[in-house]
């Protein structure tokens, strides 16, 4: 049997020799003098089972020794580092990158396929450059911002950190103060991020750290482009006061042709307006977040179509508890005694399940201009909902009007909601 | 029983005083080299073994060079018969080394980067407050 590595011949071509590694920052540490040992073909690549050339350093006082696990071909063709398997650009997990990047790799994962095809990319990666990543990643390496943004801006050593000492949890640790190992609570057992896997990680699935990190950007702030349409304004809040609007006409042409600028200097806002929806929408998404004038962060909002004043960007929050009414557009009519108007909601049906062109945007009614309320008795024309449809007959006329609309008594908070219960209903 | 002789002769004349001392060190000896290794690390059982080395070592050491009790022959004669290390005393003799923990520390081929164990370093260079027990030896500081 040979036990030897010089003995043993089989396949040698296949072995990996190189003479420095691929890693990170993070991993190589703190100390700039680190010293490292290496060992040709010490230990085999966890992921296609070579020998390969590994590397081994202390990447820091009370740090554990970190050794290159996987070797350079599949380093490179994922562009990660050799040690913890983490983007080299951004130090992100191979499956966050690739979902931001739209990098989908297909690389075999499995027995002879697997090693047929990291041979090849071997030879491959010989003949060329060392420094470029190879495979797919390597063809679209672009600078993507969102991912610039989930990645961390300062090395994370407690990566280093030497293991829990299993002595210690159990109480038994007789080596006390000169113990290399962690003497910290371990981790919950049911927590996702115990059960991770080197090749689930490497090949981009099922890695509960990526998925974290995943959901992480998914619940960052963004803004919804508007359901109307027609609007095609974009509120721009907390400016700098020496603003003036040739400079915002600067930061926003570039994203569309400009309809108008309205500055409210009083506010420290401004209403930028564009021709087209889609200039508009570019802009939201390019600004959102992210624009800095002066030093200062702007806010971007979408601006509602009546209000060009300040005080328009808030909505009106207090009607949206489901079964208030908002208050109406004829403000004398309190109890709802119109009759004409008077009409029952399908049963069950709650007022935030209608349709939303059929749901009275709160803020608008208390601000509106005459103008500009006519498009929701419009918009009630048009409805094809189940609304329409359930309350048959009655939605014959010139619209539904639902702002006088008593919520049904299965819906209400309050008993005071309730307006037969008060007597205020002609019956 | 007592040590084998590897010399025909008898020992020299102060031989009686430190006798059982001796003795009773190498009884020591024979009972770490008995003792069972349940709970303690591999490298850790061997630690017992340098240090009661180390101790016979210095018994002799002691009594020729620092209080001159012996003769120079008896001195020889413990040499001889591998009672105490001469190679340990010769280097003991060197300024710097004077208490040095075993011959395993200052090896510097045993280390990666040819050094000599951490052991060896002084402790006021080792920050950290932190204790370390080398692990050749067992050793916590021979040298600071």
């Amino acid at each position: 049997m040979s036990m030897s590595k010089t003995t043993n011949t089989y396949n040698r071509q296949n072995w990996e020799d190189a003479e420095f590694p691929i890693l990170c920052q993070t991993c190589l540490g703190d100390n700039p003098y680190v010293r490292m040992i290496k060992e040709r073909f010490g230990k085999e690549c966890k992921i296609c089972t070579r020998p390969f050339t590994i590397f081994r350093w202390c990447p820091g006082a009370r740090m554990r020794f970190k050794k290159t696990e996987v070797c350079q071909t599949c380093a490179r063709l994922k562009n990660v580092c050799q040690t913890c398997l983490l983007d080299l650009e951004f130090g992100l997990p191979i499956q966050v990158r690739d979902a931001a990047l739209k990098v989908a790799d297909n690389m075999p994962q499995s027995d002879v396929n697997k090693e047929y095809y990291i041979q090849n990319i071997d030879a491959q990666l010989q003949d060329g450059d060392g420094t470029e990543a190879a495979g797919a990643v390597g063809r679209s390496l672009a600078a993507n911002e969102m991912l610039s943004k989930l990645a961390r801006t300062a090395p994370y050593y407690k990566r280093n950190r030497p293991h829990i000492c299993s002595f210690w949890v159990k109480g038994e640790c007789k080596r006390g103060e000169e113990c290399p190992y962690r003497h910290d609570k371990p981790n919950e057992p049911d927590d996702p991020l115990c059960e991770q896997n080197i090749k689930d990680r490497y090949y981009g699935r099922n890695d509960p750290v990526a998925e974290k990190i995943m959901k992480r950007a998914a619940s960052l702030p963004t803004l919804d482009p508007p359901e109307d349409r027609n609007i095609t304004t974009l509120y721009v809040g907390n400016l700098p006061e020496e603003i003036t609007e040739p400079e915002i006409r600067d930061q926003f042409y570039q994203y569309g042709e400009i309809r108008s600028i309205a500055l409210v200097p009083r506010q420290q806002c401004s209403f930028v307006q564009y021709t087209k929806r889609s200039a508009a929408e570019l802009a939201a998404e390019r600004t959102f977040n992210k624009l800095v004038i002066h030093g200062r962060k702007v806010s971007i909002k979408w601006a509602h179509s009546q209000a060009k004043q300040g005080t328009a960007a808030k909505t009106d929050r207090r009607f949206d508890v489901a079964g208030i009414p908002p208050p109406s557009a004829k403000p004398n009519d309190y109890f709802n005694l119109r009759q004409e108007q008077i009409n029952v909601m399908p049963a069950g049906m709650k007022l935030h399940q209608l349709p939303t062109n059929l749901v009275p945007a709160s803020a608008y009614q208390m601000y509106a201009q005459p103008t500009y309320a006519a498009p929701y008795s419009g918009l009630g024309v048009a409805s094809t909902s189940s609304a329409a449809a359930a309350s048959g007959s009655a939605s014959g006329s010139s619209g539904v009007n639902l702002d006088s609309i008593p919520p049904p008594p299965g819906q209400m908070p309050y008993p005071s909601q309730d307006a037969s219960r008060m007597g205020a209903l002609k019956k | 029983m007592p040590k084998v002789r590897r010399s025909r002769k008898q020992p020299p004349d102060g031989w009686e005083l430190i006798e059982p001392t001796l003795e009773e060190l190498e009884q020591k000896m024979r009972e770490a080299e008995t003792e069972p290794h349940e709970g303690k690390r591999i490298t850790e059982s061997l630690w017992p073994i340098f240090k009661i080395h180390h101790q016979k070592t210095r018994y002799i050491y002691d009594l020729f060079y620092r209080r001159k009790a012996i003769s120079r022959e008896l001195y020889d004669y413990c040499l001889k018969e591998k009672i105490a290390d001469g190679n340990l005393i010769a280097k003991w003799k060197k300024s710097g080394y004077e208490n040095l923990c075993c011959l395993r520390c200052i090896q510097t081929r045993d280390t990666n980067f040819g050094t000599n164990c951490i052991c060896r370093v002084p402790k006021s260079k080792l920050e950290e407050g932190r204790i370390v027990e080398c692990v050749h030896c067992g050793c916590r500081g021979c040298s600071g």
